[in-house]
């Protein structure tokens, strides 16, 4: 059953995408701050996207995450940027505490988009500096995916010394959207002023911010296997067509063991992946470490695919005609949306986690 | 006009000081606070002042005779003078090529009367040359290019077209390499021109670059432009052989440590600030070993740099290790702006489009994989190294002895 209806939703997106998107469409959106393609992301509202793993009784399909990561896998081959993740990760944050309601069916139903603004400058892990006291966080927010267009954003914030997640509603009092030139426009992404800004606390405790930036991870490591598994594609094409020296490049050995050491890339993060979301969906205490391996295997993957990616495309690899620009844009910007690999890392082998998954 | 390196003598510190005081009086003018906000046409105004008073006062292509503008010092000056305008963000980039490999190859090539005519004002930056040899079918594989040069009376007339040729929208002169005869194997046809770029039916075609507002990368059409065979550098089927010449300065030239990136220096003082989960990054024992590795590697290159300088001020050939340096460097950049990329973390995505790759890893970092390909690619720079170094066997090359005009 669940097959059959994964199967659709995977066919529906494909035609979607492969009717709606082209290099073009991709490249304007890289030329100014902020880019959102609303038109797509409409379409997308109404196929049901936004509301497929949100459970029923939060206004969504109430579908398992596997009918959700082959369409993030196929966004991430596209390099098509839609807040799906961070909305799916925001209504699950909201529904498993009990906390608005109202804003877990508007991010089903597509109506609002949300932002996971968990960065901040000085730091390229996730503790929050922003302190939250009397219902108002104040602090300033990295520049998070899609807070230039978002509604409501779910943010990390000190309550005394302790982290915890808040919702902030961004068109509201006390906020202000920075939406400034970054690697990837195509993201959406605006840094945030917050000064006294109403927030609604979620969870509290390191804990808990950490395992909702582990679903973020995962997720996002499947936009990311998509990426490289496209990088992969275009550069065995291209090795096989272009000739140099009488032959395909694909002959050289050079450009042969790249090749095989982008697809080795791509296994790894793909397992990691998977097994983060098996562990996921199961349940199981060992998620965090999974979650960590999925980050840095699927991240690392990106970055080297898409950086190999334009080396095997020699000059035209440089252009802004060409495809891969996108994917080392996007490459790099997911792997520092949710703070930067050395955190992840640290985090993996930290004290007893690191006996643990060991 | 200071005209101090005649002087009997002054020693490198001294040099070195000399070289400090009058680079730092120009920072206002030249700065990056300067170039700020500036258009390519201001900035390239800008460049030009800058390279007329460094001419004027001995520091444009240092190992050159005075007479010509040039420095009339030693390559050990040059690298001393790199090493401390790297320092600034000043605008030297347009002349990288035209004072790298077109310069150079006039002097050994051209006649005297062209030397005085069009060598002086190209030092002073009033003159651009661009270098004419990649073609979208012949990048790695040079001796691949279908551009042709077909005789007309005492001259060439050329048709076809030139890819990736660096600050073409701006040359007034350039050098290349074209087709003088398909009929033979595809090495052996080929021929060396300097040309003039304001000719009729020159057409230059801006390509646009992965990032940045300013692209020096060019498509160059020619529709049946003249160029006299006065204009001929070397021998009528030897262009090949002066197109490798030409090569050889290029990947032996003196590039600056950091590439156009940031220094270790920048990176390592911006290290020391970063937090990891609040601690600092530098106790970190994966950014400790990331610069470290970095450390280790610029040591390595700074010594063959200064035993090749040492060589060749004894008049010796410099040994072969030379020949790692860009590949070193490429990579080495890429690896560091990522680091540094990561350890912003999410703050990481900001590309300020006011700031240039000197000073910011996310520009670095955008702009280096044109690095790793320009000038020979690595694959290529490894296969040098391993055939030409390590004399292992060629690789096969089944179109080396077949005419070209019967290569399918
Ligand atoms: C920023 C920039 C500026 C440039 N400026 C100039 C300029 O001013 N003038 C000019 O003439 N050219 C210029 N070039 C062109 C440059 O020299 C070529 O891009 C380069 O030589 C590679 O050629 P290609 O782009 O055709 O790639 P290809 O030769 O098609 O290479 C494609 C891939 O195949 C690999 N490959 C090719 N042959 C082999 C082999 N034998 N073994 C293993 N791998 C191999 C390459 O490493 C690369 O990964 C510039 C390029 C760039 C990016």
């Amino acid at each position: 059953m669940d097959n059959d209806v994964r199967t659709m939703l995977l066919d529906q997106a494909t035609r979607l995408l492969e009717a709606e998107v082209d290099q073009s469409r991709l490249k304007t959106l890289l030329e100014a701050p902020g880019s959102f393609d609303r038109a797509l992301w409409e379409k997308a509202v109404e196929l049901g996207w936004p509301a497929i793993a949100i459970p029923e009784l939060g206004g969504g399909l109430g579908l398992d995450l596997e009918s959700l990561t082959p369409l993030l896998q196929e966004l991430g081959q596209r390099t098509v940027s839609l807040p799906l993740v961070s909305g799916y990760v925001t209504a699950m944050a909201l529904l498993d505490n009990g906390v608005a309601a109202d804003v877990v069916a508007a991010l089903a139903s597509g109506e609002a988009i949300a932002a996971l603004a968990f960065g901040e400058a000085g730091d390229c892990g996730l503790m929050p500096a922003a302190k939250f006291a009397n219902g108002k966080i104040t602090g300033a927010k990295a520049p998070a995916a899609f807070a230039a267009v978002a509604d409501h954003a779910l943010v990390t914030a000190l309550d005394g010394d302790t982290p915890g997640l808040y919702l902030v509603a961004l068109g509201g009092a006390g906020v202000e959207r920075d939406v400034l030139e970054v690697i990837d426009n195509a993201r959406a992404a605006a840094g945030l002023r917050l000064a006294g800004a109403p927030a609604t606390p979620v969870v509290t405790g390191w804990a808990a911010v950490l395992r909702t930036a582990g679903i973020a991870a995962t997720l996002t490591a499947f936009e990311q296997v998509g990426g490289s598994e496209r990088c992969l594609k275009i550069s065995v094409e291209y090795a096989k067509e272009r000739k140099v020296f009488g032959q395909p490049i694909g002959a050289f050995q050079a450009i042969k063991h790249k090749l095989a050491d982008m697809y080795q890339e791509v296994e790894i993060g793909r397992g990691c992946a998977i097994d983060a979301l098996e562990s996921l969906v199961a349940g199981q205490s060992d998620f965090l470490s999974l979650a960590c391996t999925a980050r840095l295997g699927a991240g690392a993957s990106y970055d080297f695919c898409a950086r190999e990616c334009i080396q095997t495309h020699g000059g035209i690899g440089v252009t802004w005609e060409a495809e891969p620009q996108h994917h080392y844009r996007r490459a790099r910007s997911l792997a520092l949306e949710l703070g930067g690999a050395p955190f992840w890392r640290d985090l993996l082998v930290d004290g007893q986690r690191v006996l643990e998954t060991v | 006009m200071t005209d101090t390196m005649t002087k009997p003598v002054e020693s490198l510190s001294e040099y070195v000081d000399r070289a400090r005081a009058w680079l730092a009086a120009l920072e206002p003018r030249f700065g990056a606070e300067a170039r700020k906000g500036l258009s390519v046409e201001q900035d390239l105004a800008l460049a030009r002042e800058y390279q007329t008073l460094k001419s004027e006062a001995g520091y444009a292509c240092i190992t050159l005779p005075r007479e010509i503008g040039g420095g009339g010092g030693t390559e050990l000056h040059k690298i001393l003078f790199t090493q401390e305008e790297s320092k600034y963000d000043y605008p030297t980039v347009y002349f990288g090529v035209s004072l790298g490999m077109p310069v150079p190859m006039m002097l050994r090539y051209a006649d005297q009367e062209t030397i005085q005519r069009l060598i002086p004002p190209s030092i002073r930056g009033e003159l651009i040359w661009a270098q004419l040899f990649s073609e979208p079918a012949a990048g790695s594989d040079l001796a691949a290019l279908r551009t042709r040069a077909v005789r007309d009376g005492d001259g060439w007339r050329i048709d076809g077209q030139k890819l990736w040729t660096s600050w073409a929208q701006f040359a007034d002169y350039a050098i290349g390499v074209f087709r003088t005869d398909p009929t033979v194997a595809k090495h052996a046809g080929l021929t060396f021109f300097w040309l003039d770029m304001k000719s009729p039916g020159i057409t230059v075609k801006e390509v646009r670059k992965l990032a940045g507002k300013t692209s020096e990368i060019n498509e160059v059409f020619f529709d049946n432009v003249y160029v006299p065979d006065s204009q001929r550098m070397g021998e009528v089927g030897a262009g090949f052989r002066v197109a490798i010449e030409t090569l050889m300065i290029e990947r032996y030239s003196v590039t600056d440590e950091n590439m156009g990136g940031p220094s270790l220096y920048d990176v390592a003082k911006f290290a020391a600030n970063a937090r990891i989960n609040g601690r600092p990054a530098l106790d970190d024992g994966q950014v400790r070993h990331a610069l470290a590795d970095a450390l280790v590697e610029r040591q390595g290159l700074r010594s063959i740099h200064r035993r090749a300088l040492n060589a060749m001020a004894a008049g010796e050939e410099p040994g072969p290790e030379g020949s790692i340096r860009k590949l070193r460097l490429a990579r080495r950049r890429q690896i560091i702006a990522e680091l540094s990329l990561d350890l912003l973390g999410a703050q990481g995505i900001a590309l300020d489009p006011e700031v240039s790759r000197a000073q910011d890893a996310a520009w670095s970092w955008i702009e280096i994989p044109g690095g790793r390909i320009a000038g020979g690619t690595d694959e290529i720079l490894r296969n040098t190294i391993a055939e030409k170094v390590l004399g292992l066997p060629q690789d096969y090359r089944p179109d080396k002895k077949v005419p070209f005009n019967q290569i399918g």
